[in-house]
C-alpha cells in the first residue's frame, strides 16, 4: 500500500532551504499506532514562499437569510418589526501566514470558527472582509463522502466525485484502481452506496479524498473513521500526505494529533485568533482556557445548589 | 498509493480572494458559460445519475415515460370532448402535440427548483461551479421529451398516418428554442429557491395557470376570435412564449405546415437573453449559497 519514503525525499524539491528530516523513531503513540514526529519547522531565516496568506479576514453570516426563509415569511415580515441580531461574525480580523513546509493545527472550542476558516481556505466561502491567497492546488477533506449519490455504485461515485473535484477523466481512470484497492470494500464496490454501512461509506470517502496529491491539504476532524485496521491505514496515508504536501491545515480536538502532526498551532476562540505559535505553548493556553471554563461551570452549578442549571426550552 | 501520478497542475493562479474585486456583468456571464463548458463531463454524469434514479425507483422503469403522456392525453380528450362537445378534428393528436412539450417543461422547471438546495451538503464541503446543477437538470428533462416521442410516433403511424409529413423533422428545431428557454428559467429558479424555500409551491400553481392560459387544449385561433373587439387580448396572448411554442409544435406535428419562423426566432433571442440574465444573477448569488444553505 505504502511505498517507503526515504527521509528528506519530500523536501528534495525545496532548494537547499530545509534540513533533511530526521529518521522517524519507531515509537507507539497514544492510540497504539506508530507515531511520527512532526516535520521539522522550516528555518525562519530562510526566505520561503508563503503558501497561504490571510489578511484581516472576516466572515459574516446574515442571520436573516440563514433562517429557513420562505416567500410567505418575507411577506409577513414586511408588516412586522423584526427583532434580534441581524448578523454574526464567525471570524474577524484573522491574520496569518503559512510558508512552505509548515503544518498548522487549528484548535479551539466548539463554534469558534475553525471549520469556517477551512471553508474560506478551500474557496467555499468568500471573505466578507479582508482576503486570502492560497497558492497551489487545494484538497479539502472537510467531511467525507458529502457528494455521494445513494443510487450509484461505489465505482460510479468515484467517477462522479472525480468530476466534481475537477479532475481530468484520464486522471480519474488512472486513480480508480488505487482508490478501490485502498477502500478495500470487496464486491460492494459495485453495489449502490445506499447498501453501505456508515463505516464503509467513510472508507470510500477517505480513499477518494486522499487520492489527490495536493499542495495544500485541509483536514477537518476526519481522522477517526473506520475500524482499527482502516484507521491504521488511513493514518499512514495522512502521514504520507503530510510529508508530500507543501502546507497543511488541520482542525482537531485531539491534542495528541496536534503535537504529532504539526509544527505550528493556532488557537481560535469566538472568531478571533488568541494564540499562534509553537504547538506545545498553544496547546497549553488552550487547556488552561478549557480548565477555566470548566471551573466557571462548576462554580455556576454550586450556586444553583448542587443542581445542574436547567436547559432552556 | 505513493506512486500515484501527481495531480494535474492546472496552473492555478494565486488568486487573492476578497470582496473588494468583482468581475463586470459581462465577465460574470462569460465566466458562467465557461464553467458550464469546462464541466461537460460532470453534467453528463449528473444526468446519467438522475435517469438511473428515475428509472430504478419504479416497477416499470422507463416504460412510465411512454405511458404517462398517453394517459394524460386520454384524460384531456375525455374531459374536453364532454365539456365542449365539438373538439378539433383528430383531437388526440392535437392535444398530444402540446402535452408532450409541456410535460417536459414542467418537469424541467420543478426539478431545477431543488437542484441547488438538494446538494446542500456538497456545496458546504467543496468548491465547484454550482451552475452545473440546474444545467444538468435541464438536460435530464430532455430525456422525458425524447421518450415521449415514442408514443407520438406510435400515434402517428397507427392512427394518423395521413398526417405524417416531412415537417415532422423540424420538431428538434422547435425543441431547441424550448430548451434554451427552460435553461434560463431553470438557472433562475434554482438560485432563488436557495433564499426562498417555498418557491417550488408558488411555481407549481403558476405553471398550472400558465398551462390553461396557453393554447394547449384549444387553438390560438379560438382565442383570437374571442378578441376580435379587444385586440389587447390577442396581443397579450401572442406574448406568451408557449403560444409560439405550442402553435409551432402543432404546425409541424398536426397541421403539416412550417413552424412560425418569425415569432420562433424572436422567442429564441428572448430566451438567450433570459439565460444570460439568469446566469448573471446566479453568479452574483453563488457566493452566498454556502452561507445560506
Ligand atoms: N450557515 C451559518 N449561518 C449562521 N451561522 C453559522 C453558519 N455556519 C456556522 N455558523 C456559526 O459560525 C460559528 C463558527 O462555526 P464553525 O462551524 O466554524 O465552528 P467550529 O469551530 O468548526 O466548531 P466545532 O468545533 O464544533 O466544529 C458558530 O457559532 C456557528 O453557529
Ligand atoms: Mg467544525
Amino acid at each position: 500500500m505504502t511505498a517507503p519514503t526515504t527521509p528528506g525525499a519530500a523536501e528534495a524539491g525545496t532548494p537547499g532551504a530545509v534540513p533533511p528530516a530526521p529518521t522517524r523513531p519507531e515509537a507507539v503513540g497514544f492510540d497504539g499506532l506508530p507515531t511520527a514526529t512532526p516535520p521539522p519547522a522550516p528555518d525562519p531565516a530562510a526566505d520561503l514562499p508563503s503558501v497561504i496568506e490571510v489578511r484581516d479576514l472576516g466572515i459574516r453570516y446574515s442571520l436573516r437569510l440563514t433562517r429557513k426563509n420562505t416567500l410567505r415569511n418575507t411577506f409577513i415580515n414586511m408588516f412586522r418589526k423584526r427583532e434580534g441580531p441581524k448578523e454574526f461574525w464567525a471570524l474577524r480580523h484573522v491574520d496569518f501566514d503559512l510558508v512552505q513546509g509548515q503544518s498548522l493545527a487549528v484548535i479551539g472550542p466548539n463554534g469558534a470558527g475553525k471549520s469556517t476558516l477551512l471553508q474560506v481556505l478551500a474557496g467555499i466561502l468568500t471573505p466578507s472582509e479582508g482576503g486570502v491567497i492560497v497558492r497551489g492546488q487545494v484538497s479539502s477533506l472537510l467531511t467525507l463522502g458529502a457528494g455521494f449519490d445513494q443510487d450509484l455504485t461505489g465505482r460510479e461515485n468515484i467517477l462522479l466525485a472525480g468530476a466534481f473535484l475537477g479532475m481530468d477523466h484520464r486522471e480519474v481512470l488512472d486513480r480508480l484502481e488505487p482508490i478501490i484497492e485502498f477502500a478495500d470494500l470487496g464486491e460492494f464496490i459495485d453495489a449502490p452506496i445506499k447498501t453501505y454501512s456508515s463505516g464503509m461509506r467513510a472508507r470510500l470517502g477517505f480513499s477518494i479524498a486522499t487520492s489527490v496529491d495536493p499542495d495544500v491539504l485541509l483536514l477537518d476532524e476526519v481522522l477517526a473513521t473506520g475500524d482499527a485496521i482502516f484507521r491504521a491505514k488511513s493514518k499512514a496515508r495522512i502521514l504520507e500526505l503530510v510529508r508530500s504536501a507543501k502546507a497543511i491545515v488541520l482542525v482537531t480536538h485531539d491534542m495528541g494529533w496536534v503535537t504529532e502532526f504539526c509544527n505550528r498551532a493556532m488557537l481560535i476562540e469566538k472568531g478571533a485568533v488568541i494564540a499562534n505559535g509553537e504547538p506545545a505553548d498553544v496547546v497549553a493556553i488552550h487547556l488552561e482556557h478549557a480548565e477555566e471554563a470548566k471551573r466557571a461551570k462548576l462554580e455556576q452549578i454550586r450556586r444553583y445548589g448542587g443542581e445542574a442549571p436547567k436547559l432552556a426550552r | 498509493m505513493a506512486s500515484l501520478p501527481k495531480a494535474s497542475q492546472k496552473a492555478t493562479p494565486p488568486a487573492y480572494r476578497s470582496t473588494s474585486e468583482r468581475p463586470s456583468t459581462v465577465g460574470l456571464v462569460a465566466e458562467g458559460f465557461r464553467e458550464i463548458a469546462s464541466r461537460r463531463r460532470l453534467i453528463r454524469y449528473l444526468v446519467q445519475a438522475d435517469m438511473k434514479k428515475k428509472g430504478a425507483n419504479t416497477v416499470l422503469g422507463n416504460v412510465w415515460w411512454v405511458i404517462d403522456p398517453l394517459m394524460l392525453m386520454i384524460v384531456y380528450v375525455v374531459l374536453v370532448t364532454v365539456i365542449t362537445q365539438r373538439p378539433q378534428p383528430d383531437y388526440p393528436l392535437f392535444i398530444f402535440s402540446a402535452i408532450l412539450p409541456w410535460k417536459w417543461f414542467t418537469s424541467t422547471v420543478s426539478d431545477a427548483v431543488t437542484s441547488v438546495t438538494g446538494q446542500e451538503r456538497l456545496i458546504k464541503q467543496l468548491h465547484f461551479p454550482k451552475l452545473v446543477l440546474p444545467v444538468a437538470s435541464t438536460f435530464s428533462g430532455v430525456t422525458s421529451f425524447v421518450f415521449g416521442l415514442i408514443p407520438l410516433g406510435l400515434l402517428l403511424v397507427l392512427f394518423y398516418s395521413d398526417r405524417i409529413t416531412p415537417y415532422l423533422l423540424l420538431i428538434p428545431v422547435v425543441a431547441f428554442v424550448q430548451l434554451v428557454l427552460s435553461m434560463g428559467l431553470a438557472i433562475g429558479v434554482s438560485a432563488v429557491n436557495v433564499f426562498y424555500r417555498d418557491l417550488g409551491n408558488a411555481i407549481r400553481h403558476f405553471l398550472r395557470l400558465w398551462f390553461y392560459l396557453s393554447p394547449a387544449l384549444y387553438s390560438a385561433e379560438q382565442i383570437s376570435s374571442l378578441g376580435v373587439d379587444d385586440p389587447t387580448i390577442t396581443f397579450l396572448f401572442g406574448l406568451n412564449p408557449f403560444t409560439i411554442l405550442f402553435e409551432s409544435y402543432r404546425n409541424v406535428i398536426y397541421a403539416g405546415t412550417p413552424p412560425m419562423w418569425g415569432p420562433l426566432l424572436a422567442l429564441l433571442a428572448v430566451s438567450v437573453a433570459i439565460t444570460c440574465l439568469a446566469t448573471w444573477g446566479f453568479k452574483r448569488l453563488e457566493p452566498a449559497f454556502a452561507k445560506v444553505l
